[in-house]
């Protein structure tokens, strides 16, 4: 055994230094992991917590002290409108997505492809305007929101949203598009498809990693929202999560924190995952393209 | 790849002349020529979106230039114009400046904490470490979860009594217990109130400002670095000279856009404190809404969020000035 390990002292070594490096690298990460995950634990464990078990100082707070439980998502679905505003933040985010898609795609796809005078100045005129702040924007949209009779209605955030999602989505389609190489097209073009048809059975399928990106973005970016809910959306069955939540379930000073938590949890922590998945994208997007 | 042959170069022009010589492409009509066709169609793909922004966008902004000098309010739906009353009454008003200060404090102080953590973060991330995909994920978490749903979770941890902060700090004997004079009731203390709405947005927004700098760094080739060391530059020679200048573009970028957020982001001062106690965390967005919806006073309101552009506006300037040199 000995004469083994002598055998295999110097990549030993080498894999000691590689473990000193490895741990270092951990220990200096660890306190960043802990002050980003911590608010979510604190949230899962809050929302599996009975209620008596939330406010006693004289445990240790970070697990369980009575046995976990379910009332608290149970409260959530039969007491509150919590479940309307699930399929209220679906629906919307749905027709965001299909708006934002009808418009993106094809606005993606004649700045990037179709050489039109000006494309350039069109695309990042289109694409700053996703940097004009909700704040400045809310008060006259609430004005169109009221002419459009639409106050009081999930369907004002389902015209609000694509404010952001188009410029976002257009921007993120031209990056696209600007990668698949323009033989496909001339292929199919040469093959007696039409302009569209080019576009719609040629380049379009090719594409789809990008429109499904698009998609992702129009659903996660409209959740991000809270100004625009907070502002045009007031009945209590109406809301998306993110508003409903704290507004709704937050009542005075008598605070569900249990199932507050759990509400914002079950929602939230798809979304973010989700989201994770596609951040580098979302860089990429803001960033202009300026990484490859 | 050349940008001609990204852009089809000349071929396609050329074999639409060559289609098009029986039928005499001289004497063919303007709109039915190939490039006319092109333009058409290309800009009605582009008139959905184009037109999208142009009334959702646009025009709300140029409105919300007019009601900034009109005396909307919600109850009376003419507006008369009256110049720039509304700016003087807002320049006049001392929670303005309140929170005219708050809101720069808040960007300032926000702004060093997220470059001090996402700059050592990113640099940890740079190593080659196992798991780092996972340790990656779990980090970037707070900026991917919707705000108000994570604001939530730190108005639980500021909570007056209950709060696990205070339990953690009184338990390592920092502070004393419950009702002794050092325990910090977070939100209710007048500095302590916005330093707990800095920390949520510092909290949300570090791991961005690391993502984008190790965009960053990933962009600058290592041939160029390796180029650099050859050549006998020192590490702080080769970072001064190489890397800084080819990830300044990128790092611009990421903290002009973290700049326009986090100034008009009214969620978690909103949620946590609703600018109180008193005015103690007020910034512009929250008196922007407290006064255009709450009281209904359209105007200044709308008045009060321009203030906001011209701590934008140099943002947006160079933000163009980058896009505009990105590679077609």
């Amino acid at each position: 055994m000995t004469g083994v390990v002598q055998a295999v002292a110097p990549p030993r070594t080498k894999r000691q230094k590689e473990l000193r490096r490895h741990l270092l690298v951990y220990a200096g990460l660890a306190p960043f992991v802990l002050i980003a995950v911590f608010p979510i634990y604190w949230m899962l464990i809050t929302a599996f917590k009975q209620e008596p078990d939330l406010y006693r100082m004289d445990n240790i707070p970070f697990w369980f002290n009575l046995p976990p439980t379910l009332k608290n998502f149970e409260i959530l679905f039969y007491q509150t409108n919590y479940g309307a505003w699930i399929v209220n933040t679906m629906t919307i985010s749905a027709w965001v997505a299909l708006i934002t898609l009808l418009t993106a795609v094809p606005a993606g796809y004649a700045l990037a492809r179709l050489r039109l005078p000006g494309a350039e100045n069109i695309g990042i005129t289109i694409f700053l305007t996703y940097l004009v702040p909700a704040i400045i924007l809310f008060l006259p949209l609430s004005r169109v929101i009221a002419t459009l009779g639409l106050q009081d209605s999930w369907w004002a955030l389902v015209v609000v949203y694509p404010t952001f999602t188009v410029p976002f989505c257009t921007w993120l389609m031209m990056g696209f598009f600007k990668t698949v190489p323009m033989e496909m097209e001339e292929a199919a073009r040469v093959d007696g498809c039409g302009q569209l048809g080019a576009l719609v059975r040629v380049v379009l399928p090719v594409s789809l990693p990008g429109v499904l990106t698009s998609v992702i973005f129009a659903f996660t970016l409209s959740m991000q929202d809270f100004l625009y809910g907070l502002a045009f959306v007031s009945p209590g069955d109406q809301k998306p999560v993110p508003v409903g939540v704290p507004t709704e379930l937050i009542r005075g000073d008598v605070f569900f924190w249990g199932s507050l938590m759990g509400a914002a949890l079950l929602v939230g922590l798809p979304v973010a995952i989700l989201y994770n998945f596609f951040l580098d994208r979302f860089i990429q997007g803001i960033t202009g393209g300026v990484v490859k | 790849m050349t940008p001609a042959s990204l852009s089809g170069g000349p071929e396609p022009a050329a074999r639409a002349a060559v289609v098009s010589v029986p039928v005499g492409a001289t004497r063919r009509a303007w709109w039915r020529t190939h490039s006319a066709q092109r333009y058409v169609f290309g800009y009605t793909l582009l008139a959905p979106a184009a037109l999208y922004v142009l009334l959702l966008v646009g025009a709300p902004f140029v409105f919300s230039l007019w009601l900034a000098v009109s005396d909307a309010n919600v109850s009376d739906p003419v507006a008369r114009f009256i110049g720039l009353e509304n700016f003087r009454s807002a320049w006049e008003m001392e929670t303005f400046w309140i929170a005219f200060q708050n809101s720069v404090v808040f960007l300032v102080v926000a702004a060093i904490f997220k470059s001090v953590l996402g700059t050592s973060l990113a640099f940890l991330l740079l190593q080659q470490f196992k798991g780092k995909k996972l340790i990656r994920g779990l980090v970037v978490i707070p900026f991917t979860l919707p705000i108000a749903i994570s604001v939530l979770s730190w108005k639980w941890m500021y909570d007056s009594q209950f709060s696990v902060i205070n339990w953690a700090l009184s338990r390592a004997g920092l502070i004393g217990g419950y009702g002794s004079p050092d325990w910090p009731i977070w939100l209710g203390q007048p500095h302590l109130a916005l330093a707990a709405c800095i920390a949520v947005n510092v909290w949300r927004t570090f791991p961005f400002s690391a993502i984008v700098l190790l965009a960053g760094f990933t962009a600058v080739p290592l041939e160029v670095l390796d180029a650099a060391k050859v050549d006998g530059c020192t590490f702080m020679q080769r970072f001064r000279h190489v890397v800084v200048p080819m990830i300044f573009p990128i790092l611009m970028i990421g903290f002009l856009f973290d700049t326009v957020f986090t100034l008009s982001d009214l969620s978690v001062v909103y949620l946590l404190t609703q600018g109180g106690p008193g005015n103690a965390s007020k910034i512009l967005p929250v008196l922007a809404y407290q006064v255009g919806i709450q009281a209904g006073n359209l105007g200044r309101g709308a008045a009060i969020a321009l203030f906001l552009v011209p701590l934008l506006f140099p943002a947006l300037f160079l933000v163009l000035r980058n896009l505009k040199r990105r590679e077609w």
